[in-house]
């Protein structure tokens, strides 16, 4: 079992009490948020596929009850307010089926929200294989038979990312992704339309949603990379120091984060 | 308690999965029947139960606690009831997998009944689905010569197979998505195209040997390094730590039950 060495016992509680103050206190005020272009390209992909008359498919992913998942499926409910809206189909293929009733049950939410429960369809919510080329091979099917007019990759992807997009990319879909493996980010830049890069990933539901709560912990995490960023010049700082003084506070200081 | 989490042989064994199921059983009627404006609370307090216990383990002072298998192991009160508690998680998880397999038995069972274009794809689904699951009963029940090699033709003739073939089609997707990145259309394009050739001459024998003749720390294999050590890498890891950040606040603002305005209520 890993524990917390001395680093993250400070650290941790700290970058964790300095976000929750930041959510609690900007519920008081108004917060302005940066453009983030590869979020605004998802309405203008929904309104293709409104415009097409054709589907769209969403995919939060490999991902099973975790923490991109969850921020996946946050950003996925968006994408089904909107489709809701504008009476646009909307599937979401699933991979891990733990996560599969959480899905059908925030799809139904996002449909219901937008008083449109009669479009709900459970068969559009659709649990394909839980082995990962099975998962690629069905999903890359799928775009090709339903002719995906948008597709939106958001959640935890591996070797899969790249079929996915290639295969959107072939079939003429305009396409939005998001991940935090950052492995794969340089495949969807490839082969997607717009990408959302690294944190802007977890900024997306503050983005979209505007709730004060998320757009708070934004702020606290900015002051958190900030932090993060002042120890690590400190730390570089520190060892090269010690490289020319010929002492052992840089190995002190590398040794905390051990 | 503890006793509870201990492996269980013969009759105990049979005991303690019908007690599971009758539990399982009772708890799912419970969940079932709790009113609506009671589910989020309810997740939101197992939520928050489930990820004290593990802050705990992970924060609280830990002292030896060597086993047979991990005669260096640290931990403390908690940490022996980490695997039993992962293992609740697993025991959903496959709960979940029955849900999956009927939603894929309903849709691919309706397109079948109505004929419509994919029913040939959904037969063929349930053809597989029927003969893995029996040739895997088998081979676990009788594993006699004749079961064991059915098995091993469906896993590793067939599906291994399959898996390796699309794993094999990223090779070419690869190299249309390459030819889209590296065409020269912008200064961003150029500089990516120069670096992916320096980058990729550094990996091969012959782009080694063209630069031989230059000062070392021209040679192409020593700028690759450098491309990827001291540019690549920190652009990485700085990715890495906004991730790092992000997806701490996610996990705290879900844990406290602060999340709003997308599978949870809006704030208005």
């Amino acid at each position: 079992m890993e524990h917390a060495n001395l680093a993250v016992q400070i650290l941790l509680p700290l970058l964790s009490v300095i976000i929750v103050l930041t959510i609690l206190t900007a519920r008081r005020r108004q917060l302005f948020i940066r453009r983030i272009q590869g979020l605004t390209a998802i309405d203008e992909a929904i309104g293709r596929a409104t415009e097409m008359g054709r589907p769209m498919v969403c995919s939060i992913g490999l991902g099973g009850i975790d923490v991109p998942t969850l921020q996946a499926l946050a950003i996925t409910s968006y994408i089904i307010r909107a489709s809701a809206r504008f009476n646009t189909r909307a599937i979401v293929p699933i991979s891990d089926p733990t996560a599969y009733p959480i899905v059908e049950e925030a799809v139904r939410d996002s449909y219901l929200a937008e008083g449109r429960p009669e479009q709900f369809n459970a068969e559009d919510i659709r649990f394909l294989s839980n082995r990962q080329f099975a998962f690629a091979a069905s999903v890359a099917g799928l775009i090709w038979r339903e002719k995906a007019a948008a597709c939106f990759y958001f959640g935890l992807f591996f070797a899969e990312s790249l079929i996915f997009a290639e295969t959107g990319q072939q079939a003429g879909a305009i396409q939005v992704a998001g991940t935090p493996s950052t492995t794969q980010i340089p495949f969807f830049i490839a082969a997607c339309d717009y990408v959302i890069i690294g944190d802007e990933f977890y900024a997306a539901s503050a983005y979209l949603s505007r709730e004060p709560t998320l757009l708070g912990s934004l702020v606290g995490q900015d002051i958190a990379k900030g932090i993060l960023i002042l120890i690590v010049l400190f730390g570089s700082a520190l060892v090269s120091l010690s490289g020319v003084l010929g002492n052992t506070w840089g190995q002190t200081f590398i040794q905390m984060f051990k | 308690m503890s006793g509870l989490f201990q492996p269980a042989q013969g009759g105990a064994w049979y005991i303690r999965i019908v007690g599971a199921l009758i539990v399982s059983a009772i708890l799912l009627l419970a969940l079932m029947n709790v009113p609506r404006r009671f589910r989020k609370p309810l997740i939101g307090l197992v939520t928050f139960l489930g990820g004290l216990f593990f802050a705990l383990e992970f924060f609280l002072p830990t002292h030896p606690m060597p086993t047979p298998d991990s005669p260096d192991q640290v931990g403390n009160f908690l940490t022996p009831y980490v695997v039993p508690f992962g293992n609740i998680a697993q025991v959903i998880g496959a709960w979940t997998v029955g849900l999956g397999v009927i939603n894929l038995m309903q849709v691919h069972g309706r397109r079948l009944l109505k004929g419509t274009s994919g029913a040939f794809n959904s037969a063929a689904f349930f053809l597989c689905m029927i003969l893995m699951m029996v040739i895997g009963i088998l081979y676990r029940v009788h594993p006699n010569a004749i079961n064991k090699n059915l098995y091993a033709l469906l896993f590793n003739g067939a599906l291994q197979s399959l898996d390796a073939t699309m794993f094999s089609i990223v090779a070419f997707y690869i190299v249309s998505a390459a030819y889209r990145a590296f065409r020269v259309r912008s200064v961003e394009a150029t500089l990516l195209l120069i670096t992916a050739v320096i980058v990729m001459l550094g990996q091969i024998a012959v782009g080694q040997w063209l630069t031989h003749a230059l000062p070392k720390n021209l040679h192409v294999e020593i700028v690759r390094d450098w491309i990827l050590t001291k540019a690549n890498a920190p652009a990485v890891r700085a990715v890495a730590f906004g991730l790092g950040i992000g997806g701490l606040a996610v996990a705290l603002r879900i844990w406290l039950g602060l999340e709003r305005g997308s599978y949870f209520e809006e704030q208005g």
